[in-house]
């Protein structure tokens, strides 16, 4: 009885055509991600387990999953192929800007395990039309291998967010896929995909409390960001510091024709750009002689790819508008810096810290990059004893101005060795003040 | 039998003879207080405040608590003063004398016919004023609101503890007089004027929260705490010449920040205090006498900080010491730069114009107003003085068509339609010829915060 409607089953399935094949290797290639990671916000180091899906790539096990389940931090990963059997891995790279990462399964244990896994392949995301139906394949909750299907509702969808990554930047380069095929949380990783199982994109995102508004990362991007990863371990990306904004309608006013140029809403202070000489208000009509066109938002994040691809340390030539005058400004570019420092905790002092990055001094107008951002303080510990809190910037200890994140270690080892008080200079809000750590 | 009855009479008798007195007393001293009402107007609103005021000389000068007054609003935009009696239904129209910059008082004054019915609280003054003693018996009057005619009504209550704050505060064991009026002892001499603001701290529990979520209460109406006469009554006569309150003494050392006493122990400074200086502000005193940021002053004039508590008091401390003196005057400052002592002979400035000075205009069309850009947006923006220029959205009308362009009040306004704007006239010109064209159907802002800019097309309608 059971194996006549498993056999129906399989006549059901193969009467819907060409999904059966290419999606049932598919299948096989969708994993459960099981991670476990250090998080240093509290003064103490601990560790967060979370759960995401992932989608193997290659034969020699390469895995592509979001940027947001799998970090740097991980300090343990946990791969369930789709034969229920559980693999270490370890991850190659990852890059927050367009929330993905790349995993290696541990080949040695698979192959004495004797486990078996398939792949899975790219599709071509630019041939997504809007109403196509796709599927989400992953781990929502927990929930190993839960397909779901929706259409392609939006595929050219803009959205930046300095923060989207655990606090890293994201979206500024690339554009995403919308759909109705329901992603919920453990989704983050898995593939979504055409009938015939092909990736077109990444799913990643959705909005809370939102019905169906989910947001992948379109394929053309990840394949890039792949063989970057594979290749590197990381994306190195060229920064000259214009904050771009859509023409839309400013045409008239800047007396340019439609569909031509970008506005330069910002400047960074100190950036190639700046130094260059380009002032907000400017409109990029040009980069090394190719036109621009940023008449909407969707049309920046491809613009400002367009920069971030260029080598770091090339020269750049940009056309620039300016009241009635055109002319062109040579920028060297820099290379591109998160926001996000590197974190640690010492935790004799029950302090986590931040290393300051340009970009946080910039957003929070210090003259410099000196210090380390107090993330976090442990209740009952020296320096929360002594009034430290998150948000401070401790820029001096023992009156050493403190430049690198390897000073502040040497003084928390000093202190481990041989407890002693420690003179804390630190800054909120430009206000000095003066903390002293004791055992 | 009759006898003993009598004697157990007596001591309640005297005791009643004792109260007696107070409602004679009462009665004298309502004509020291009153109470204050005035219209602050705004670009789009006409507000009504209220303040209690305490008499303090012959020609109906009064004095209100600093907070009575909005510290963005400026003085032109505070109008119809009136001044009521306890218990009065009738206001007497005032005028506003401006605010004093050590005391904070804000002076007013009431015209002839009520000025004589009132009697200073100078009066009522011990020839030496001394500090009520620990568990004393004070009193005060509290006045109900308008609809009710500011009837006045009884507190009394006793002293629980007094702190230099830094002023010699006393704090009583309950509520003895509303915030900004007298506070009397048993024999009626004046000990004090009632400070306005001053919290308890509570547990708030509800339905929802269980756990309890702290909440600090602040009584408007009446206050518990009151600065004692000694704080009080050589100060009156701090009459501001000007409604600014100029002239105002400047010394730029900014972001003052008290030393706790572990980090005073591990620099070697016991039994006084010390704050750091987070920032020597450009051009002015302290940067001209040589101060630098990060110099932790220890000593004004030879005479070292005093330890206060909490620690942050003695911030207070240093500012009023400044405040006390006039543009002009000499402060040396002892400070701790690094491992060696200095002294830093100052000569006080006169303070850069404030932002309530700062020429200020109202565009209703594009619902903004833009005021001029002053020293103290320089060191609010973070840049330097060379660079000061544009002006600042004061106000900007929620959804008019500014707000709806995306302007915040405080951005700074750069350029006006892709043309730098240098001065507050050449901003206003620009904004008042905008504003007057009906043909005008949209224009751009290129506008600054928190050091990123933003282009802004304002749609006018």
């Amino acid at each position: 009885m059971l194996r006549v409607s498993l056999l129906g089953l399989a006549l059901a399935v193969s009467a819907a055509g060409s999904m059966s094949r290419g999606f049932n290797q598919l299948l096989g290639a969708v994993v459960r991600i099981d991670v476990r990671e250090v998080a240093f916000e509290d003064g103490a180091k601990r560790f967060n387990a979370s759960i995401g899906s992932g989608v193997i790539l290659s034969a020699d096990g390469l895995i592509l999953t979001n940027a947001h389940v799998a970090s740097p931090r991980a300090v343990e990963l946990s791969v369930t192929l789709s034969s229920l059997e559980r693999v270490s891995a370890r991850l190659v790279g990852w890059d927050h800007w367009t929330d993905l990462a790349l995993l290696q399964l541990d080949l040695a244990e698979v192959k004495r395990r004797g486990l078996k896994f398939s792949h899975a392949e790219f599709g071509d995301s630019s041939k997504l039309y809007v109403g196509q139906t796709v599927y989400a394949v992953g781990t929502p909750f927990g929930l190993t291998r839960t397909a779901t299907r929706g259409i392609i509702s939006n595929n050219d969808r803009y959205f930046e967010d300095s923060r989207g990554v655990n606090g890293y930047e994201t979206g500024a380069f690339n554009t995403w896929l919308q759909t109705d095929a329901a992603i919920n949380p453990g989704n983050s990783g898995g593939p979504l995909v055409t009938e015939d199982g092909k990736v077109i994109g990444i799913s990643s995102r959705g909005y809370l409390g939102a019905n169906n508004l989910g947001f992948a990362i379109p394929a053309s991007t990840a394949k890039r960001v792949v063989e970057g990863l594979a290749r590197d371990g990381a994306i190195t990306r060229s920064y000259i510091g214009l904050v771009p904004r859509e023409m839309q309608d400013l045409e008239t006013f800047y007396s340019v024709a439609l569909n031509t140029g970008m506005l330069v809403a910002s400047v960074d202070p100190g950036s190639p750009a700046a130094r260059a000489g380009l002032r907000p208000g400017d409109i990029l009509l040009a980069i090394n002689g190719e036109k621009v066109d940023g008449r909407f938002p969707e049309q920046l994040p491809p613009i400002q790819n367009r920069i971030a691809s260029t080598p770091v340390g090339e020269k750049l030539r940009l056309t620039v508008k300016r009241g009635a005058q055109t002319r062109d400004y040579v920028v060297v570019t820099e290379k591109l810096e998160s926001r996000v420092g590197e974190e640690w905790v010492l935790e004799k002092w029950g302090l986590s810290v931040r290393k300051v990055s340009r970009t946080f001094a910039r957003e929070n107008q210090l003259d410099d990059a000196t210090g380390v951002f107090v993330i976090g303080v442990q209740p009952g510990f020296p320096a929360d004893v002594a009034g430290l809190s998150r948000g401070d910037v401790i820029t001096k200890i023992n009156q050493v101005p403190i430049i690198t994140l390897d000073q502040v270690k040497a003084f928390h080892a000093d202190y481990e060795k041989k407890p002693a008080p420690v003179l804390v200079e630190a800054q909120r809000n430009h206000q000095v003040s003066l903390y002293v750590l004791k055992p | 039998m009759r006898f003993r009855i009598f004697l157990l009479l007596l001591p309640l008798v005297s005791g009643l003879a004792r109260a007696a007195d107070l409602p004679a007393l009462w009665a004298q001293r309502l004509k020291t207080v009153v109470a204050v009402e005035f219209y602050t107007e705004t670009e789009t609103e006409r507000r009504p405040t209220v303040a209690y005021g305490t008499v303090i000389d012959r020609h109906g000068t009064i004095i209100l608590p600093p907070v009575t007054v909005n510290p963005r609003v400026t003085p032109s935009q505070l109008k119809e003063f009136k001044v009521y009696r306890a218990g009065g239904a009738n206001g007497v129209p005032a005028a506003y004398l401006g605010q004093d910059a050590l005391t904070g008082w804000h002076y007013v004054r009431v015209e002839a016919p009520l000025s004589a019915e009132l009697e200073p609280i100078t009066d009522f003054a011990p020839a030496k004023p001394q500090e009520p003693a620990m568990a004393e018996d004070v009193w005060g009057i509290g006045l109900r609101n308008k609809d009710e005619d500011f009837q006045p009504y009884f507190l009394m209550s006793r002293v629980a503890l007094i702190q230099g704050l830094p002023q010699r505060t006393a704090i009583a064991l309950q509520e003895v007089a509303g915030p900004g009026l007298p506070v009397f002892n048993r024999a009626g001499e004046f000990v004090g004027l009632a400070v306005s603001s001053f919290g308890q701290s509570f547990v708030q529990f509800s339905r929802l929260d269980r756990s309890g979520t702290p909440v600090v209460l602040v009584n408007v109406e009446e206050s518990s705490a009151f600065q004692v006469a000694a704080e009080v009554l050589p100060y009156l006569g701090r009459v501001p010449t000007n409604v600014f309150g100029r002239p105002l003494a400047w010394l730029g050392a900014n972001g003052l920040q008290p030393i706790d006493p572990e980090v005073a122990k591990f620099l070697h400074l016991e039994n006084q205090s010390a704050v750091v200086v987070s920032e020597v502000l450009e051009g002015s005193p302290a940067e001209q006498a040589g101060m630098k940021a990060r110099d932790i002053l220890l000593a004004i004039d030879g005479q070292p900080l005093p330890r206060l508590k909490p620690d942050r008091v003695v911030v207070a401390y240093v500012e009023r010491e400044i405040e006390r003196r006039v543009p002009g005057a000499t402060m040396t400052l002892t400070v701790l730069r690094g491992d060696a002592r200095q002294e830093i002979r100052c000569v006080l400035g006169d303070e850069p114009k404030l932002t309530n000075e700062a020429e200020r205009r109202y565009f209703d069309r594009i619902g903004l107003t833009a005021r001029e850009f002053v020293y103290a947006d320089a060191v609010a923006l973070r840049v330097r003085t060379s660079a000061m220029g544009g002006v600042i959205a004061h106000f900007v009308k929620p959804n008019g068509p500014a707000g709806v362009a995306g302007l915040h009040t405080d951005d700074w306004i750069k350029e006006i339609d892709g043309v730098e704007v240098k001065t507050f006239a050449a901003a206003a010109g620009k904004l008042a010829e905008i504003e007057a064209d009906p043909a005008r159907t949209e224009f751009v802002l290129l506008v600054s915060r928190g050091g990123e800019t933003a282009v802004l097309r304002v749609k006018l309608r």
